[in-house]
């Protein structure tokens, strides 16, 4: 009798011994968010409070400054916000309709044993590392954007683009491939009986259709374009000031401003970098929010 | 008749709804009880609460007491994993683990702490025996459980739980999903088994609950309107509910 | 009807553009990496260190030294040397004897620097070889001599140590992911309840997924470098990557923990095996193949990651030895390809190299996806 209740309190012992191994490996993402966020956070917002030991300042100015030039003090991020929204915005602007477009003609319009080889093409370079896709635009588009650019040089805008909507294809063509795919015969059948060509139903049903998908795919397009780094180091010619004015124009991005000076930063410019990140974040959780409340909406219709 | 289980009282609660009003029951050693009724009237709960397999869902509330031997409280009094060792349970589909067949069987006694090899295929052959099986898989027992048909894979599922050497076996539904010549295979052996054990079973189907069982309890809404032996239950019931049910009335 | 034909006809030619388009860009750049690279992929490209190394060496010969020349090469009796004569270099060693006294060579800090085949002679002695001695002009520097000093040059531009750097990455890195993320999807499948917990080791997942690379590394190097003491180290990165490839692991676990069927659990409780002996014994095992492609993908998202690398574990194109002991050690500095190549482009413009560094990255990227794709197809769910 005793020995059974001994044996239920060990295994019950055991039991939360385990339950709690566990809840700690689950617990250790938790952990490393909150230290990520406390660490980036409070290093980089003391700038900006009064009684930093490595000087104050001002707020607005580093958010509409146009200059960063640590040497002089000075700590200007609009610029590079201004590069980072152009340069996201014209890849989505170029990769979201190509990329649709190319997964529409996989899923849709080419003849089977050519979608089947093109889509695991696809997949497979949505692997490769972004340094590559540097490499190649360092040593092919910047050259051949110097050869017409206004600018000294080809490093420029329009080189980050073209970049960035390289590196996003893959990924919005494999998402929308398989949306596409997902969306129900019955609607593709239902739009061909009611005397609608192919492109119509494509266009009127498929892509609606897929819409969820297709959001989805944008939204990771963007959230990988606007986190870009390494790869755009090498193309973006990165000043120390300048709103791009016109594509041709070196640019900055917020993005590799963290990468140039990380490894020598020391004092306020540390600091500094990690107001960059907070900087970064922010515009990251605020177009997520838009494209996931964009997302709820087309959903819904 | 000795009884296996006293069961007193017993009410379930799946949050706010109330699954099983008291009740009150023996179920006896060494006979083939059946449970039957409408669907979804509370059956395979009370047959799960027989081996505490209700422990698995959130939010279940049971109150009352089920005596194992007429004797020990299985909610209060004892290590539930000793319980399932001793109160054994066949699903409705055949669960075969992704193993062979040798090791299927051999999983309760090795999961126990037993690793001799010798004992091990003792206790396999004879829980293959008991389960009639034996002869078909003897010189495959290293062959995937999965590879069996769909009732000899039940029978597996017999044999592995014979292998505890229970002293009782529940069985829910145990040949619905079965084809008609398996299933009378499995209440052949059915009838083998009440000799060494208990047997608990949860049917749809009345001509086999007429079949096979001793004692018959019939379910409904959760309670249980009548208990008896089963020749009296489907010739001379007591309660109008019950013989509504058993001439087709509803259900 | 004619203006639907027309428009039609334009998105269709639309559609074979895009992806034309889409095709063809990929299949440039990887074209434009083989084809840049490929000139210097060979064995010796992948078991070379980075840099060229100097050393002076010393050694002695037992027996009679005789320098003779037969055909292309000069074969030198007594310490079992063969020399060649190579157009860029010189002169180059062709083959060491196995009893050769040069291959225990000390160098002058009392360490053994072995003579190799392919390593590049400058000088002999007091005497200097340049890019245009003959094996004629040598062979006089060897007579009357047993002892010998020679001035070798052990050629570099290889990636030796850049596979060894990676490799040591991987393994670490997997050895701390892999647990912590299959332990945390047990959790999250087996033990929790849907609730505040859960919501919260979600919602820190999502979060973790979706911060750039950039912000990984600087996390990495303030944290495990600078606050840990790691420093730039193979620890460090790896660190650093297991907490980017949290996601990653738990994701591909959590997802093959639901696909083992309700009904095995069942089982496995109903004859008596508690929790555990139920997860070690039934549920890992069914699980095994989406964890291994969770595996896969992180080697995949390893060797690619330079942003959070840079400066967790450096870019020093080294094997990371720990300079006392000569062990390999992950205390150590080293430099992954993918970060190699990006400083053959940032530092030195070498396109060729970064090329040639690229050809190994894809083929092993491709082959794990390949590997990844047979594993999903074989297990197929």
């Amino acid at each position: 009798m005793d020995v059974e209740i001994k044996l239920t309190k060990k295994r019950a012992f055991s039991e939360k011994l385990f339950h709690a191994l566990f809840l700690s490996a689950g617990l250790f993402a938790v952990i490393c968010v909150t230290a990520i966020i406390i660490l980036i956070f409070t290093r980089g917002s003391r700038p900006f409070m009064p009684g930093n030991e490595y000087g104050t300042y001002h707020f607005f100015n580093f958010l509409t400054g146009t200059f960063w030039r640590p040497a002089f003090g000075e700590y200007g991020v609009g610029y590079m916000i201004i590069a980072s929204l152009f340069a996201t915005f014209g890849a989505m602007l170029l990769g979201v309709p190509i990329g649709i477009l190319t997964a529409v003609f996989i899923a849709e319009v080419a003849p089977s044993w050519l979608a089947k080889i093109m889509q695991p093409t696809v997949e497979l370079l949505a692997a490769i590392p972004s340094v590559l896709y540097g490499v190649f635009g360092f040593a092919v588009i910047v050259p051949m954007i110097n050869n017409f650019t206004p600018n000294p040089t080809g490093y420029s805008l329009m080189a980050v683009i073209l970049v960035l909507t390289i590196m996003v294809l893959p990924s919005i063509v494999a998402i929308s491939v398989t949306s596409l795919r997902a969306v129900p015969t019955h609607y593709k059948e239902g739009s061909l009986a009611l005397g609608a060509s192919h492109i119509q139903t494509i266009f009127k049903v498929l892509i609606p259709g897929a819409k969820s998908g297709i959001l989805t795919a944008v939204v990771l397009g963007v959230g990988r374009a606007i986190g870009e780094t390494m790869a755009v180091i090498l193309v973006a010619g990165n000043p120390e000031s300048g709103v791009p004015t016109s594509i041709f124009d070196p640019v900055r991005l917020l993005t590799t401003n963290i990468v140039l000076e990380q490894g020598y930063a020391t004092g306020l410019q540390a600091q500094m970098l990690f107001a960059t990140v907070i900087v970064l974040f922010t515009f990251i959780l605020a177009i997520n929010l838009t494209l996931s409340k964009i997302r709820k909406k087309a959903v819904r219709i | 008749m000795e009884t296996k289980f006293k069961i007193q009282d017993l009410n379930l609660f799946y949050g706010d709804f109330q699954a099983l009003h008291n009740i009150t029951l023996d179920l006896y050693e060494n006979k083939v009880t059946a449970l039957i009724g409408p669907s979804g009237c509370g059956k395979s709960t009370f047959l799960r609460t027989l081996n505490r397999m209700n422990d698995l869902i959130d939010n279940v509330k049971i109150t009352g007491k089920i005596l194992l031997d007429g004797r020990k409280d299985i909610y209060e009094k004892m290590d539930v994993i000793g319980l399932r060792t001793r109160v054994g349970m066949v699903f409705q589909k055949p669960n075969p683990f992704p193993m062979s067949i040798y090791d299927n069987v051999a999983y309760g006694p090795r999961c126990q702490g037993l690793k001799d090899k010798k004992k091990l295929d003792e206790i396999v052959e004879e829980a293959l025996r008991g389960a009639a099986l034996w002869d078909e898989v003897k010189d495959k027992l290293n062959k995937s459980g999965m590879s069996l048909s769909g009732g000899q894979q039940q029978r597996l599922c017999i044999a592995r739980a014979i292998a505890m050497a229970p002293e009782v076996i529940l069985m829910d539904e145990p040949t619905s999903a079965l084809d008609p010549i398996a299933t009378q295979k499995v209440e052949q052996l059915m009838g083998k088994l009440k000799e060494k054990y208990t047997i608990i079973i949860v049917t749809h189907s009345m001509q086999q609950a007429a079949r096979i069982s001793d004692k018959t309890a019939f379910f409904l809404m959760g309670e249980v309107i009548e208990f008896g032996d089963t020749d009296k239950i489907f010739t001379n019931p007591d309660k109008k509910e019950t013989e509504d049910y058993i001439t087709g009335r509803f259900g | 009807m004619q203006k639907r034909r027309i428009s039609d006809y334009l998105m269709t030619a639309l559609i074979w553009l895009s992806a034309t388009a889409t095709a063809s860009i990929l299949l440039i750049i990887v074209g434009f990496i083989f084809s840049n690279g490929w000139r210097l992929i060979s064995p010796t490209f992948l078991t070379r260190e980075a840099n060229d190394t100097l050393r002076i060496v010393n050694f002695e010969s037992e027996s009679m030294v005789t320098a003779e020349i037969m055909g292309d090469l000069l074969v030198v009796e007594g310490i079992g040397l063969t020399l060649e004569r190579d157009e860029t270099y010189g002169i180059k060693v062709n083959h060491v004897a196995a009893d050769a006294p040069g291959r225990h060579a000390l160098d002058n800090a009392g360490e053994i620097f072995p003579i190799r085949r392919g390593q590049v002679l400058e000088g002999i002695n007091e005497e200097r070889i340049h890019g245009g001695t003959t094996l004629d002009e040598i062979s006089t520097m060897f007579d009357n001599h047993s002892t010998f000093t020679f001035r070798i040059r052990q050629l570099g531009g290889g990636i030796f140590p850049m596979l060894i750097s990676t490799l040591m990455l991987i393994f670490t890195t997997l050895l701390i992911a892999t647990p912590l993320g299959v332990l945390a999807a047990i959790y999250m499948v087996e033990y929790a309840k849907q609730g505040r917990i859960v919501n919260m080791i979600r919602f820190a997942i999502e979060i973790l997924a979706g911060l750039p690379s950039v912000v990984h590394g600087l996390f990495g190097m303030l944290f495990f470098s600078r606050i840990l003491g790691l420093g730039m180290s193979v620890l460090s990165g790896a660190l650093t990557l297991t907490v980017l490839l949290l996601p990653i692991m738990i994701r591909s676990t959590e997802e093959s923990l639901k696909t083992v069927p309700n009904s095995y659990r069942e089982a496995s409780l109903g004859l008596g095996a508690n929790k555990i002996q139920t997860i070690r014994k039934i549920i890992l095992p069914s699980a095994l193949p989406g964890i291994t492609v969770g595996i896969i993908l992180s080697i995949g998202r390893i060797v690619g990651e330079s942003a959070a690398l840079l400066f967790t574990l450096g870019t020093f194109a080294r094997i990371p030895v720990n300079p006392a002991t000569g062990n390999l050690s992950i205390f150590e500095a080293g430099a992954t390809l993918t970060l190699r190549a990006f400083i053959e482009v940032q530092e030195f413009g070498n396109i060729e190299m970064a090329s040639a560094i690229g050809i190994v990255i894809l083929v092993i990227v491709f082959t794990l996806n390949l590997c990844s794709k047979l594993m999903t197809k074989k297990f197929g769910k």
